[in-house]
């Protein structure tokens, strides 16, 4: 049989602009490495000057990307440039570059090595890059093991500490354990269609054309497995374990780092699955499926949202208060994706991306090198010591229990109201029962969020405390967050119409990429 | 960029100001000096707010009973949310008694040497969130300043506050989130409800006096209705939602029960005209017995527990829940007398109970401590103090000639002649609470500034100085002049009050006449 190549590369697609973004965060992960060999002197401030340079490059080259979007294939589709995969990226090399500038500060006052650990923020964007662009299982696979496998190192970076071994070995095992499952799912969903790519998936579960006999039983396993090895990986109830030992032993940032970044990306790749891939209304088996897993991610979303925030009101340690607490805020989007709509969840994991790392960027700072001062009762009174620190993190604390005009609020405002209008669409109830149990844990939640203001603000101060320095990286990071926040908060327009943009045709998207 | 706009803002500007101040003029001064310059830089902020609120009320046509001076701008466009502002006769006397009174309370916090900064930063943020709350003429917008209020009085009790000030800051917070998350979830069920596209109050309240009932049933109507005067309710507030009130005003500093008690408060009965009389007046005249009622229990009772209080600043605390239970009677009488009663009552109070947490203040200022049986015989070595606080006392317990009396004689009148059901009965027991309010401020008064001077330290107290004379002169004026000239007042509000009213008259005949079919 002869194959014609130019036809077969015609119709694979070998748009390189497609992958610009992975591309250029991983080449930059490259030469960073080789920065860290060159200049063994200066290795922190090259590697990081590096690392800042290429994410900003890849930012620009996503807002480059930007009007072109639309739902083009590119790779045989395996690759795709639709909102979805702009909107999470964005967030994804935001948290990245946030990231990056703490870590100027955190390498340097720990004494750790310095150029690795750009290296390995630069090769988990490019892995978390892949996994929103991804339109196959295949990427999927591979850009969530390039995101993983780089953010366990991250997690146990401080070697000789044994929390963060501990931390890391945790998080390692369990999240090998979950990407079993994921594969495993992936399988089953594979020998059932007969495809890995979503598109293709879909249209096999809306013809009804599976791969074989019976094949609707291990089309389920497999949605199943997926199901539960997404849901560890954004720490949803019941697979939420693990969240609050790992993020109490990483380090500071690397804690806002997994908590944000990565975890937004395994968002982006969790919703195409199931709400391009297994939502295929009209048919029968579409319908089941579809049914199926979202009863079941609408009885998680509500126990991820409760049990977060539950939990979170008894927790003496910072770090667990927050980890509780983007467990909960997990529950809050998976009620966003319920709805099948991107743009208020994206909008929302923005939102809770810069509160969640201006927040642990504050903490860091109060935890002084090597953690030691993790505890809410460490925060004793040093509210008006360090105002700048402290407002900021009230503030924070403030936009995540929802209170206006901070970017909190509008996030939660959208997601409810999406939340509701898909269910006047669909009109089934089930929606609108979950905007309520995620009010009622809104109002939870506000008790929590003011405790450590109240301990900051209203103790007494404990003797013996030294103002930290802050470095101009760190107050470049808050002073982003910060203005982020309320921006958000209050201009909410823009990024929403960008993250909203209705998808062009092929044809418009290939004339603006000219 | 109208005066609103400006007024609005004015605070927020200067709180920035201040912010930059401390962070890059600060120089090396010594703090007590750089204190003072941010206790004159906040004085002159609030002043000029004051002034620039002036034009608003020149430019005011008071036979208009709509929305005045309207500032529309998109702003949240994919929400149909807008910057939409202007007064009309129900808020523009309380932008003026807001900007009256921070002048007023900055004076007040002269003594405050924590975080003066801070402090002041707060306040700020403060007015400009009370100020964004009467203007509003979108709900979304509301609900923003609604919220934006409750963060620097939580910071003002928290860390100025006394003793148990965290048990009170947390308790306001808690209680006050509650009312008004309930509050948002009744604001988004009404944008759906009107159509999903505006939360513009004017229209929504157009559109709703129009076809209220074919969009939506009366269970849903209710629903709405307590969401909204819940949040309100607690804010008033009234009984039995009162108990973080008292705790609160004892623990705030000065300044910050004064604006409690004389604007805080005043957001949750405007509220209750703003949103749920012309929302919903057939719920509201259905439910308008039960909130009498309520209204009745708190004035008897706050006037009851004032009565046996140790310390006068959780006397002056109870006495509020009597009074605001005397603006809710008015409101929720439906009579035009009752209605303009109960807004005046709102200013009245706003002045002479502003004016009596002050008057706490002073003493305790030089005595540190605010118990009724360490004082006595203060009329010797305090005459000028004596006189203001005997005015002043006579104001709140509705003395003719002076402001209290108007609110509740037209409270009362309004009340006696509404056609709520028992509404002559809840005029006798109101009249009741009339009252038990002389009994415990003039024994409250007996007590502090008559008979002999038991505890020697008395006898030294300083009179007032200039500065305390400024912050209170002004008051007793105007509680004097709202006294004996009421009509100045009671014009503005007029055209808007009677509008208020005919909304909720029409629509309960109807229901009448429903009924009777």
């Amino acid at each position: 049989m002869q194959v014609d190549t130019s036809s077969l590369l015609n119709s694979l697609n070998l748009d390189y602009r497609a992958i610009l973004p992975e591309t250029i965060a991983a080449v930059t992960g490259v030469v960073c490495m080789l920065t860290d060999a060159l200049f063994s002197k200066n290795a922190r401030k090259a590697c990081s000057t590096v690392a800042i340079i290429g994410l900003v490059l890849t930012l620009l080259s996503l807002f480059w990307l930007w009007p072109s979007a639309s739902a083009t294939n590119a790779y045989g589709g395996m690759v795709v440039n639709d909102q979805l995969r702009l909107s999470f990226s964005f967030i994804t090399v935001l948290a990245s570059l946030v990231a990056v500038l703490l870590a100027i500060q955190f390498v340097r006052d720990e004494g750790l090595p310095q150029g690795e650990f750009f290296t390995l923020i630069l090769f988990a964007t490019a892995g978390g890059l892949l996994l929103c662009a991804a339109n196959d299982l295949v990427t999927i696979f591979l850009g969530l093991e390039i995101a993983s496998i780089t953010t366990y190192v991250l997690a146990g970076y401080r070697r000789g500490d044994a929390r963060a071994a501990e931390s890391s070995l945790k998080y390692f095992l369990l999240g090998a354990f979950s990407t079993a499952f994921l594969l495993y799912g992936m399988a089953l969903v594979y020998g059932a269609t007969g495809k890995t790519n979503l598109t293709a998936i879909q249209q096999v579960i809306a013809s009804d054309t599976l791969a074989f006999e019976g094949a609707r039983g291990v089309l389920l396993v497999g949605a199943a497995m997926l199901l539960v090895g997404f849901g560890f990986k954004i720490a949803s109830a019941p697979f939420h374990l693990w969240t609050p030992d790992v993020y109490e032993g990483a380090p500071t940032l690397v804690t806002g780092f997994m908590a944000t970044g990565p975890k937004a990306a395994v968002f982006a790749a969790f919703l195409r699955v199931f709400t391009i891939g297994f939502t295929a209304p009209g048919a029968a088996l579409g319908d089941g499926l579809h049914h199926t897993w979202f009863t079941t991610l609408a009885v998680i979303a509500v126990l991820t949202m409760t049990i977060g925030n539950v939990i979170a009101i008894a927790q003496k340690n910072i770090k667990r208060l927050l980890a509780y607490s983007s467990i909960a805020h997990a529950g809050y989007a998976l009620l966003g994706f319920l709805t099948g709509e991107f743009a208020s969840v994206a909008f929302y994991m923005l939102t809770y991306t810069l509160m969640t790392l201006g927040a642990f960027a504050v903490i860091q700072m109060f935890a002084r090198p090597g953690d030691e001062k993790t505890e809410i009762n460490d925060l004793a009174g040093i509210g008006f010591e360090s105002p700048g620190l402290s407002f900021s993190l009230a503030i924070f604390l403030l936009s995540m229990a929802g209170v206006p005009p901070m970017a909190g609020f509008i996030g939660k405002f959208f997601l409810f109201k999406s939340a509701w209008d898909a269910s006047n669409q669909s009109g089934s109830g089930i929606l609108k029962w979950l905007v309520v149990a995620a009010v009622l844990n809104s109002i939870v939640s506000v008790y929590y969020y003011l405790y450590p203001i109240v301990v900051m603000f209203f103790r007494p101060l404990a003797p013996g405390y030294r103002k930290p320095q802050v470095g101009f990286a760190v107050t470049a990071v808050l002073l982003l967050t910060l203005l982020g926040t309320f921006y958000l908060g209050l201009l909410p327009n823009r990024v929403l119409n960008a993250f909203n943009m209705p998808v062009k045709t092929v044809q418009q998207a290939q004339a603006a990429l000219k | 960029m109208n005066w609103i706009t400006i007024t609005t803002f004015l605070p927020l500007l200067g709180a920035v100001a201040l912010l930059l101040h401390g962070m890059f003029w600060s120089g090396k001064r010594e703090q007590e000096r750089l204190d003072n310059e941010y206790r004159w830089l906040t004085l002159l902020i609030t002043l000029v707010t004051f002034v620039a609120s002036i034009p608003i009320l020149l430019n005011f046509n008071s036979a208009q009973a709509g929305p005045q001076m309207v500032t529309k701008l998109s702003w949240i466009t994919s929400l149909g949310v807008s910057y939409h502002t202007g007064v009309d006769g129900l808020s523009i006397w309380l932008v003026l008694l807001t900007t009256f009174l921070m002048p007023i309370s900055i004076l007040a916090s002269w003594h405050v040497h924590k975080r003066v900064r801070e402090y002041m930063i707060f306040l700020l943020i403060l007015e400009t969130g009370m100020l964004g709350v009467f203007v509003s003429l979108d709900m979304f917008l509301f609900y923003l300043f609604f919220e934006i209020t409750l963060i620097p009085m939580y910071f003002l009790i928290g860390v100025w506050g006394g003793e148990r000030r965290i048990y009170a800051a947390v308790k306001f917070f808690i209680y006050t989130v509650v009312g008004s998350l309930l509050m948002l979830v009744a604001i988004i069920a009404v944008y759906y409800i009107n159509g999903g596209t505006t939360f513009d109050i004017v229209e929504i309240t157009n559109n709703f006096s129009a076809n209220r009932n074919t969009l939506m049933s009366v269970p849903v109507q209710r629903m709405l209705w307590f969401a909204f005067a819940l949040a309100f309710l607690i804010k008033v507030p009234l009984w039995p939602l009162h108990t973080w009130l008292p705790d609160a005003h004892v623990e705030a500093p000065t300044a910050g029960s004064i604006i409690l008690a004389g604007v805080l408060l005043k957001m949750g009965t405007y509220g209750l005209m703003r949103f749920n009389l012309p929302l919903f007046p057939e719920i509201s005249r259905e439910a308008a017995p039960i909130v009498m009622t309520l209204a009745v229990i708190g004035i008897i009772y706050g006037a009851l527990v004032a009565m046996v209080q140790p310390d006068m600043k959780k006397l002056v605390a109870y006495s509020s829940v009597s009074h605001l239970g005397f603006v809710v009677l008015g409101i929720f009488s439906f009579t035009e007398l009752g209605l303009q009663g109960a807004l005046y009552q709102m200013l009245a109070h706003g002045i002479s109970t502003g004016a009596l947490f002050y008057c706490v203040g002073i003493v305790y200022e030089r005595r540190h401590t605010r118990l009724i049986d360490d004082y006595g015989g203060l009329a010797t070595p305090m005459p000028q103090y004596s006189t203001i606080f005997i005015i002043v006392s006579l104001a709140s317990l509705g003395l003719p000639l002076l402001n209290g009396f108007i609110g509740e004689f037209l409270i009362l009148i309004g009340t006696f002649t509404s056609d709520v059901p028992y509404a002559k009965l809840f005029t006798v027991l109101a009249g009741v609470g009339v009252i038990l309010s002389a009994v415990y401020l003039l024994w409250m008064l007996q007590r502090v500034l008559f008979g002999e001077t038991t505890n020697e330290e008395n006898a030294e107290l300083e009179d007032l100085d200039r500065r305390e004379l400024f912050g209170l002169v002004p008051l007793v004026i105007l509680a004097v002049v709202m006294g004996v000239q009421p009509m100045r007042f009671l014009n503005e509000t007029k055209a808007t009050i009677s509008a208020i009213k005919q909304q909720v008259e029409i629509k309960g005949a109807a229901k009448v006449e429903r009924a009777a079919k």
